[in-house]
């Protein structure tokens, strides 16, 4: 932070993103009191959750300013085993409901 | 260019931070190396103790019941004590030695050096990496006498049986609890040794050292730490789930209205595949934890003894990395015949069969370039061919098994106890002797007795081979893995082939003496090593004296020229090229 | 000196420039932060799975108040943090340790609004092995996921705490303080994971 205006540019990026995440999370709440049935809301927190952390991620940890190597080394690891984590799924189904997907 | 001198620090004087809580990597390497080894013989007999009675099921093994009164009344070992030894000699040589020696020890004292560095990054981190994986190794160990003795559940722990507390047999209430307790804080101790190994990987390499000029070796320590990274993260909180399952009754692995032992359980609402699906999620990468760097540590011994390089530097290196990213997607192949959904079951054939492609690459790679070449014959390109042949023997029952229709057979028999003891036991123990002959040089400034080495590797071979190989037939024949007796009259014309392998295993354990003779005794009175006895390329072998001095390099840090593998090369003025040769080379092998 | 501490200047000269052009420190909390998630994920996958079995999962929770100011500090937090951050950058050194304790505070008003809120639930009957409304694994799942958040939050404010008073000392550098940032917004990030999840889907109607 060379000048006093980049200093001032990113302090309102900040404030930017700040407001966004807090909105997001405001329209969580929102969508919580909503009447949808459990796997639209759990789809659309999700869907919600991840846009915020994905804010968090590369503007709060600059992420986004890193190397582009740093960003895919980051999110492709993480990303493939939380995926690979998901197979476990389709036997928690099948536990309530016999098959092994959401009904 | 010439080798850029760095900042020097003084060597530690005092004897604690000398041998103790050293921060320099090749001490704690050694560490490691010795936590491996006292590990590998108390895993040693207790195999002999369950061999023992299995060939002869009421013969009393005298002393024994000073271990355990309950457990080896009169020296004769019960069946649950059966199973209790079974655990441990599982546990210790999975986590302890299979992870530590080839992964956390080697690796430990050569990846700061074959990256060309004076260290790890994170020195601190490194010394309680060791001294966190010895706690919990102590604590493994203590269940032995604590209580009715350790958990008698598998290396698998598998709930509802781990979770009940000890209404479900002797060890299953503390037992479990130290085991859980044990492997959380192993996991710790990975965690922060694969930290130190990514970041020197990636930071720490020397001028001119790319990642394509980096070792098999280092190349398979590096892409190991990936894989513990990530697999130790899940089986840690997995662990704290199943203390909490005892210490705060709650029930996330333990169904409701269970009954065990006539007494209907307390629990309601958990999943026992929860456990199996967390457990396996990790078990699988774990045992390429444990492979890998025996591959690396193959492929690095073969190279100078082939005196050519192998038939392609970044195909095996893909493989691997192939490897490890399949391996986060076949682990449900070890649940077929859990009761998982069946279509899961497909699904996880596939690529379980997929899997196979890079390890048989990996295969055609050393074969190939085995293939005409004139191979130097010693001690560590024999553990190494010993290595490639016990992975494929063992990695052709993979085959078979994962087929969801033959496993429903050979699941839970000695099938698979010869299968994994194959591919995964005997070949990342060869690869730690391959590298133990190998390196030894390096590590001690003495060479390790040649004639002596070879016959520790012909027996050892051999032995593996009596004993694994008939593992087929029996779990064929329909003998069920972890049966302490065999009882079942289909079972009993099997028992002379169970005599037949103990007696084999005691024999092969017996030949590992000599290893152990070998070691303590070239430590000490061993040939003094020449500058590069292999004459090998790679960094190593260009440190100024063997031990290398406290900062590797002595004062300087080494610029590097050439890949790894500069064999044979024409017109050189040697048939090889050091790494840190600054000798120019007409017609190379330089892939980078 | 070690290598960790060699700046990326310090670098060039010796040895190859670090592959993600980031100093060994950085990377190790990079590092760092994707085993933790690798383990968060763990136990919300063993949550959901725990959930998605249950016919009759409790929803007990009646209102978002709470939780709704615990999000709003600890977002705030992190971006506290950021502007601690920048002072340090600036080189403002008494301005960042400024914000860093201010962070710090923010985390611990965030942890004591969730220990209060604890005390209610466990008022209420609510226990690892129980609880009045349903399956025990909702207290099961609950006191733990949030109880391992917690355990960041905590440890968080203790190394705000004393990397900000060593920054302040002239130990640590900005890039300490950042780094340290690094995990402050992570344990912000788990939390946007952990709100919706933990708190939100179990809302009564
Ligand atoms: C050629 C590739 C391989 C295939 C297709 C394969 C397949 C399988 C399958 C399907 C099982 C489950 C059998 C059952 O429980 O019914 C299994 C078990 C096992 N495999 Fe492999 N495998 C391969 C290579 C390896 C390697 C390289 C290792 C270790 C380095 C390994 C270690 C194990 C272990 C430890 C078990 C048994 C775990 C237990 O139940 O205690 N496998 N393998
Ligand atoms: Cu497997």
């Amino acid at each position: 932070m060379a000048t006093a205006e980049a200093h001032r540019s990113s302090t309102g990026k900040y404030i930017v993103v700040y407001v966004c995440i807090l909105a997001i999370a405001a329209l969580q709440f929102v969508i919580a009191y909503s009447n949808l049935d459990g796997s639209q809301m759990l789809a659309r927190m999700l869907v919600l959750a991840t846009i915020e952390a994905a804010l968090a991620v590369l503007f709060f940890m600059h992420l986004w300013m890193e190397n582009r190597g740093l960003l895919w080394f980051v999110v492709i690891l993480t990303g493939f085993v939380i995926f690979a984590m998901q197979y476990s799924w389709t036997d928690s189904f099948r536990l309530l409901n016999g098959v092994p997907w959401a009904k | 260019m010439h080798d850029v001198p760095v900042h020097h620090h003084a060597p530690p004087t005092s004897f604690l931070r000398k041998h103790v809580f050293s921060l320099d990597h090749k001490v704690i390497g050694k560490q490691y190396y010795g936590l491996a080894l006292i590990a590998v013989f108390v895993g040693m007999i207790l195999s002999w103790l369950m061999r023992i009675h299995l060939g002869w099921t009421n013969l009393a093994i005298p002393g024994l019941q000073l271990l355990s009164k309950s457990g080896a009344p009169g020296g004769i070992i019960t069946p649950e004590y059966y199973l209790q030894l079974m655990t441990m000699h599982a546990t210790i040589m999975v986590f302890f030695v299979l992870t530590t020696a080839p992964f956390a020890a080697f690796g430990n004292y050569f990846l700061p050096i074959q990256v060309g560095a004076e260290d790890m990054p994170f020195p601190h981190f490194n010394m309680m990496s060791f001294w966190v994986t010895f706690i919990g190794f102590v604590v493994l160990m203590s269940s032995f006498f604590v209580g009715d003795g350790p958990t008698l559940g598998g290396w698998t722990q598998y709930a509802p049986l781990s979770a009940v507390g000890a209404v479900s047999g002797p060890g299953q209430g503390t037992g479990v609890v130290l085991w859980a307790t044990a492997i959380a804080i192993f996991c710790i101790g990975q965690l922060l040794g694969s930290l130190n190994f990514i970041t020197t990987t990636l930071d720490m390499r020397t001028r001119g050292m790319s990642m394509w000029r980096l070792p098999f070796s280092a190349w398979a320590w590096f892409i190991t730490s990936i894989m513990g990274l990530t697999a130790f993260a899940v089986l840690m909180p997995a662990c704290i789930l199943l203390i909490l399952d005892h210490v705060a009754g709650t029930s996330f692995f333990v169904p409701g209205n269970l009954v065990i032992n006539g007494q209907i359980q307390p629990h309601s609402g958990g999943s026992t595949l929860l456990w199996q699906h967390l457990f396996w999620f990790f078990g699988h990468p774990e045992v390429y934890i444990a492979i890998v760097p025996g591959m690396g540590i193959v492929s690095h011994v073969l190279t100078p003894n082939l005196r050519r390089p192998l038939l392609s530097h970044r195909v095996m290196v893909y493989s691997m990395g192939a490897l490890a990213v399949l391996s986060y997607m076949v682990y449900g192949h070890h649940m077929f015949v859990s009761g998982m959904n069946p279509v899961s079951s497909l699904v996880f054939s596939f690529p379980t069969l997929v899997i196979t492609i890079p390890s048989t690459i990996v295969v055609l790679i050393w074969m190939g370039s085995l293939y005409g070449a004139k191979l130097r014959i010693n001690s560590p390109s024999l553990f190494a061919l010993g290595f490639i042949s016990m992975f494929i023997t063992g990695g052709i029952s993979g085959f078979f098994l994962a087929q969801p229709s033959i496993d429903i057979m050979l699941h839970a028999t000695y099938f698979v106890v010869g299968h994994f003891h194959l591919v995964m036991g005997v070949a990342a123990m060869f690869g730690i002797f391959a590298g133990t002959y190998f390196w030894f040089p390096k590590m001690f400034g003495r060479m390790m007795n040649e004639t002596l080495g070879k016959i520790h590797f012909w027996l050892s071979f051999v032995g593996a081979y009596c004993i694994f190989m008939p593992f087929h037939y029996l779990g064929i024949a329909g003998n069920v893995r972890r049966y302490p007796a065999f009882t079942d009259d289909y079972l009993q014309p099997l028992i002379p082939l169970h005599r037949f392998i103990t007696v084999a295993a005691v024999l092969t354990g017996i030949a590992q003496f000599i290893f152990l003779y070998n070691l303590v005794h070239s430590r000490f009175w061993g040939k003094p090593a020449p500058e590069n006895p292999w004459e090998a390329t790679s960094l190593e072998w260009s440190t100024p004296s063997s031990p290398p001095p406290f900062d590797n390099f002595g004062g300087k840090l080494p610029t590097v020229y050439h890949d790894p593998h500069q064999y044979g090369v024409e017109g050189a003025s040697a048939d090889y090229v050091m790494q840190t040769s600054p000798e120019q080379i007409k017609s190379g092998h330089d892939e980078a | 000196m070690s290598h960790a501490d060699l700046t990326l200047e310090g670098y060039s000269a010796a040895i190859m420039p670090p592959a993600f052009s980031i100093p060994a420190k950085k990377m190790a909390m990079w590092l760092f932060i994707i085993a933790d998630s690798a383990t968060f994920a763990a136990c919300l996958v063993a949550y959901g799975y725990l959930r998605v079995a249950d016919a009759h999962w409790p929803r007990p929770f009646h209102s978002i108040t709470n939780v709704a100011i615990m999000t709003v500090i600890l977002v705030t937090s992190s971006l506290t943090m950021l502007f601690g951050i920048d002072a340090a950058k600036a080189g403002d050194k008494a301005k960042a340790v400024r914000w860093t304790m201010i962070t710090a505070a923010g985390g611990i008003l965030f942890a004591l609004l969730h220990i209060r809120e604890w005390l209610g639930l466990i008022d209420e009957g609510m226990r690892l092995f129980q609880n009045p409304w349903g399956s025990a694994l909702f207290g099961a799942s609950f006191f733990s996921i949030t109880g391992l958040h917690l355990l960041h939050v905590t440890g968080g404010v203790i190394a705000l705490i004393v990397v900000g008073i060593r920054y302040k000392g002239g130990r640590y550098n900005s890039d300490d303080l950042e780094i340290t940032g690094l995990y402050w917004h992570f344990v912000d990030l788990v939390w946007m994971f952990v709100v919706p999840l933990v708190y939100l889907l179990n809302l009564s109607h």
